[in-house]
């Protein structure tokens, strides 16, 4: 089994309103077959062992599908391998001897509740203004009743393959959510079944986007160069038609 | 009201940054256009000139639109640079994976550039001259200084590189993003910059590089 040592340059926050800083640790024999959390994880066993107060990072699922995780790693959203979770970054992806410098993923809407652990609810009151379908009468439909070519129900999935782990946000140079808020558009606004509530949800979601104090965007693709899941800036581009459509024709 | 929600929104801003530069350009394309025939000779460049003269009104009504265009391009542009610089530096360690990036992080720089040139080009060839010297002659007198003639290229240079992300950017706001157009729009993203360049820039090369010496026996 190879293992690495490392040089650990974390940053510490009691919670948002408290002053932060780095703080430097040193983990020994760390397996590369180990997760990054997983190392997180020994060292704050190592912490805990020495009465100190472990770091704080969210996690759920540890398999890249939930979207609880995320830090910048030595600048980079998830770390320096591409279209990977932080749960899927693996300690093979670095050398012994190398220096990370980790810090939470910094927004001005993403309040820090402690050390890497952000609010994110502002992604979720976006989806909440407009990122839905109403069903508001009958039973379900049946899956099959509403015929929808092979073709467009994968470009809808590649959207819909967004976690909202907000490092769109973190990585983008102006901290804006477009690439967050065009893949939820463009995720029902490809589907027939997204059609009826279009226009009215790209103006409602980029209402509440802009009032949750996200930046605007600059067209610097650094969002999609940084998304775990590969989530193309042509979701940004169909976001605009359609706010153009909402503000100009809808009701 | 819908058009002011329009107007304050963050895609709306955008939109009309992306507007106006679509206006700018149309100017450019003309205005590239007429100056080709420096390249003819001072008699072909005289004649265009005093040709647009024959339309006082409507050299007028082009100008305050244009000028209104390039306040509202300059304004809202400033105001996105300004949150931009505000925004960034959020971190001790950041990287870019994009490539190529350099004329998009410029974007402001590049544009403050070209505000400090038009400055210079509208004092020098609009206001300074007075009306009995022929344009013609101006341009010959200006352009046979080197260090005149070496700040204009250099603008069309920074000009090049705004245009190079500006054009990209400008399809993207609108919303032109589609593996349809993928082709057409990289190769315009080079092509539309370069051609500016080549006819712009060709202006202070062609006195520069000595050419220009027969400018005024044509």
């Amino acid at each position: 089994m190879k293992t690495i040592d490392l040089t650990l340059k974390i940053w510490r926050q009691k919670n948002n309103d408290a002053l932060g800083g780095f703080e430097t640790y040193l983990l020994r024999d760390i397996s590369t077959d180990m997760s990054f959390l997983e190392m997180l994880d020994v060292l704050n066993e190592q912490l805990t062992a020495e009465g100190k107060i472990p770091v704080a990072f969210d996690h759920d699922c540890r398999e890249g599908i939930c979207g609880s995780c995320g830090a910048m790693v030595n600048g980079i959203a998830h770390g320096p391998v591409k279209l990977n979770n932080l749960c899927q970054l693996h300690m093979r992806a670095f050398n012994s001897g190398d220096t990370l410098v980790i810090e939470p993923f910094r927004s001005r809407a993403f309040p820090i509740r402690k050390d890497l652990m952000v609010d994110r609810s502002a992604l979720d009151r976006i989806i909440q203004a407009g990122g839905y379908v109403s069903v508001n009468t009958g039973g379900g439909v049946d899956g099959n009743a509403i015929p929808i070519s092979s073709e467009t129900a994968e470009l809808a999935m590649d959207s819909a393959a967004c976690v909202g782990c907000g490092a769109c946000v973190a990585s983008c140079p102006n901290d804006a959510a477009m690439l967050f808020t065009g893949a939820k558009i463009t995720q029902l606004g490809l589907l027939p079944q997204g059609q009826p509530e279009r226009k009215e949800r790209a103006r409602a979601m980029v209402t509440q986007m802009d009032k949750e104090g996200f930046g605007f965007c600059s067209n610097e693709r650094e969002c999609q160069a940084q998304c775990p899941k590969g989530i193309s800036i042509r979701s940004i581009a169909r976001m605009n038609r359609d706010f153009f459509r909402g503000s100009l024709f809808g009701e | 009201m819908w058009f002011f929600n329009f107007c304050k929104s963050s895609i709306g801003r955008k939109f009309f940054m992306a507007l106006s530069g679509l206006l700018l350009l149309a100017f450019l394309a003309v205005h590239a256009f007429g100056n080709a025939a420096i390249y003819a000779g001072s008699k072909y460049f005289q004649f265009y000139a005093d040709f647009l003269h024959n339309f006082p009104v409507l050299v007028l009504l082009a100008s305050v639109g244009l000028g209104s265009v390039l306040v509202l391009h300059i304004v809202l542009g400033l105001s996105l640079f300004l949150e931009k610089r505000q925004r960034t530096g959020r971190y001790e360690v950041y990287a870019r994976l994009t490539e190529n990036t350099f004329a998009s992080r410029t974007m402001g720089y590049t544009g403050l550039f070209i505000l400090l040139f038009l400055i210079i080009h509208v004092t020098t060839f609009v206001f300074a001259p007075g009306s009995d010297t022929p344009i013609s002659v101006v341009v010959m007198e200006r352009f046979s200084s080197f260090f005149f003639s070496l700040f204009y290229l250099v603008s069309f240079i920074a000009l090049g590189v705004h245009l190079n992300h500006g054009f990209f950017s400008m399809m993207q706001t609108f919303g032109f993003n589609h593996p349809r157009y993928d082709k057409t729009i990289s190769v315009l993203t080079v092509a539309v910059p370069v051609a500016f360049l080549v006819i712009f820039g060709g202006i202070p090369l062609y006195f520069m590089s000595g050419a220009g010496a027969s400018f005024m026996h044509h």
